[in-house]
């Protein structure tokens, strides 16, 4: 049976990881900066099981779930942040948040 | 694992307990100083627990923790760091609105984070204890519902968690061009010959500690959260969390020797020069006192960093100083602005400042301690520090470096000063908003914060002897 190489998965592992990069620098609604953030921590997720299946080893995957769980945790806490912004300010554009400069 | 081992990761069972239980009682007692007390204990019983700690190493616990004399000295001085950090939040935070006891608990979870740094040596470790510090920072830093706390909070998450997802990536790539993720096997392994995925691979972990550290050119985010944060949040972040992240990246650039890839020294030497111009001269154009500290703290990312560079028992015995030296002086100056600020604001313009000196004598004193020594002056800590640092630089002959240091050392002292001469000089003519009162553990602790940066500065044998056992690790 062919197998697919691990550079495949790598660089899709790559591509995701720079398509979220971009989101993050383009987008303006917070809430779609945080998935792109989610992207590419998932991209980096996907890196470490292409790098698992290349040793034929488990760590990548044990590594995977180390940052699915974490990104989730970052996530509530920032969800919980962006929705205290929102409730004060009335809006979610990133450009808004500026009141510190300096 | 073995009894041993156990023994061996105590301090980190002990903050891990200290958090649960923490969030256990603060389910029956929220009272503010049940809680502050609850958590001074688990610092003070975590650093109690090194003396056990101590006579089990050196040990590898599992392949993610090596207990050493590297590890439990700044295990050590992350936890009294923290310890620091609550006495002066106590006093800040009291009469606050909202409840107050998960401020502490969240400022356990962030110290524990920190302390696995200290002691990791694994990929997985060093994920976790990053994570686990930098989640904690996004609670600390929004807790109040200060004008400008949010956003801070939102910024910071934003770049830490880009920085995140730029370590694991790098992390990846560098499990895939070696097959371990163990410091000491990528020590052997990259020593075969850097391909392009390693290269890579450290890139992008140099742009995410960069991103942690605010080291320049990642450093845009420091003032604003700095400003935003609460005071003695801003300490937390300024010492613990930066401090954190520098022992493990000091600790895995000397262990693997990723120094010599590529043009990587070339790299960190760029960062290194960037960080103290820009930091330096960023500084002297702010007008709020904790956007100036921001600065500095930018900058003496700057100086640690020529330390690391020059690498070596002299290069980590003077950047653990530098550490030392640095965290007194910082947390004090973020601790004396917590003191000095009020349930509604923040004293933070330098203006406001002005005639301080004659209405709290004593305060007034040790905040300028605590900026004399972040400027370098002799008899404190920093000035020792930057005599290290200095030595070892020239001991590698990093001239380049050293010059580097010298200049920024003359161009930082300008900023100190003039909010030196605020406090010193006497107050405009209307009169100024009442002080609040001086609470008394914020007092106790900037007291002995200015006593050991005093002691640190004319006496360094005893840190400089344990120093030398925790650089002989390498």
């Amino acid at each position: 049976m062919a197998t697919v190489p691990a550079e495949y998965a790598l660089g899709l592992a790559a591509v995701l990881f720079a398509l979220g990069l971009t989101g993050v620098l383009v987008r303006r609604n917070m809430v779609y900066v945080l998935m792109s953030i989610e992207v590419m921590l998932n991209a980096a997720g996907m890196a470490f099981i292409a790098a698992g299946y290349r040793w034929a080893e488990p760590d990548g995957q044990v590594m995977f779930v180390f940052i699915l769980s974490l990104a989730a945790a970052e996530v509530s806490v920032a969800l919980a942040v962006i929705f205290r912004f929102f409730h004060r300010t009335g809006t979610l554009d990133v450009d808004k948040a500026s009141s510190l400069k300096g | 694992m073995s009894i041993a081992d156990f023994i061996a990761v105590l301090p980190i069972l002990v903050l891990t307990i200290a958090a649960v239980a923490a969030t256990v009682l603060a389910a029956f007692r929220t009272g503010h100083a049940f809680n502050a007390a609850l958590a001074a204990c688990g610092f003070v019983l975590a650093l109690a627990s090194l003396a056990p700690a101590s006579k089990a190493a050196p040990r590898a616990v599992t392949a993610l923790f090596s207990v050493d004399a590297y590890s439990l000295f700044f295990t050590g001085l992350l936890l009294g760091a923290a310890l620091a950090v609550t006495l002066l939040s106590y006093g800040y935070n009291a009469g606050r609105e909202g409840g107050l006891a998960e401020f502490y608990i969240v400022l356990i979870i962030g110290t524990l984070g920190a302390i696995v740094l200290a002691s990791s040596v694994h990929f997985a470790s060093f994920f976790l204890g990053l994570e686990i510090l930098g989640v904690s920072l996004y609670v600390l830093i929004a807790y109040f519902l200060g004008p400008h706390a949010n956003e801070a909070s939102i910024k910071y998450l934003i770049l830490a968690g880009v920085a995140s997802s730029f370590l694991v990536f790098g992390m990846a790539l560098v499990y895939t061009e070696l097959g371990t993720m163990e410091f000491s096997r990528i020590a052997m392994r990259a020593g075969a010959g850097a391909g392009p995925l390693l290269f890579a691979g450290l890139a992008m972990i140099t742009v995410a500690a960069g991103f942690k550290l605010a080291a320049a050119p990642f450093h845009m985010w420091a003032p604003d959260v700095y400003e935003g944060a609460p005071a003695p949040v801003g300490a937390f972040l300024a010492s613990v969390s930066k401090g954190a992240v520098a022992v493990i990246i000091l600790r895995y650039f000397l262990q693997t020797g990723s120094f010599a890839i590529g043009p990587f020294f070339t790299v960190f030497t760029a960062i290194a020069v960037a960080s103290m111009f820009a930091g330096n001269i960023l500084a002297l154009f702010q007008k709020s006192v904790k956007r100036t500290l921001a600065y500095s703290s930018v900058a003496h990312i700057g100086y640690i960093l020529v330390a690391f560079l020059a690498g070596g028992r002299p290069g980590t015995v003077a950047a653990g100083y530098y550490l030392a030296a640095y965290f007194v002086s910082i947390i004090g100056a973020f601790g004396a602005v917590a003191l000095l600020s009020g349930k509604e604001k923040e004293l933070d313009s330098i203006t406001e400042y002005r005639g301080l000196a004659w209405q709290r004598p004593w305060l007034a004193g040790a905040f300028t301690a605590m900026l004399l020594s972040l400027a370098g002056m002799p008899l404190t800590a920093g000035f020792l520090g930057k005599l290290f640092v200095a030595g070892a630089g020239v001991g590698e002959d990093l001239w380049f470096l050293v010059i580097a240091l010298v200049v920024n050392s003359a161009i930082s002292v300008y900023y100190y000063l003039r909010i030196i001469i605020a406090l010193f000089s006497p107050a405009y003519g209307e009169a100024a908003a009442p002080l609040p009162g001086l609470p008394l553990a914020g007092s106790v602790a900037l007291g002995t914060l200015t006593l050991l940066l005093v002691f640190l500065g004319v006496y360094p044998a005893p840190l400089l002897s344990l120093l030398e056992k925790a650089a002989a690790v390498f």
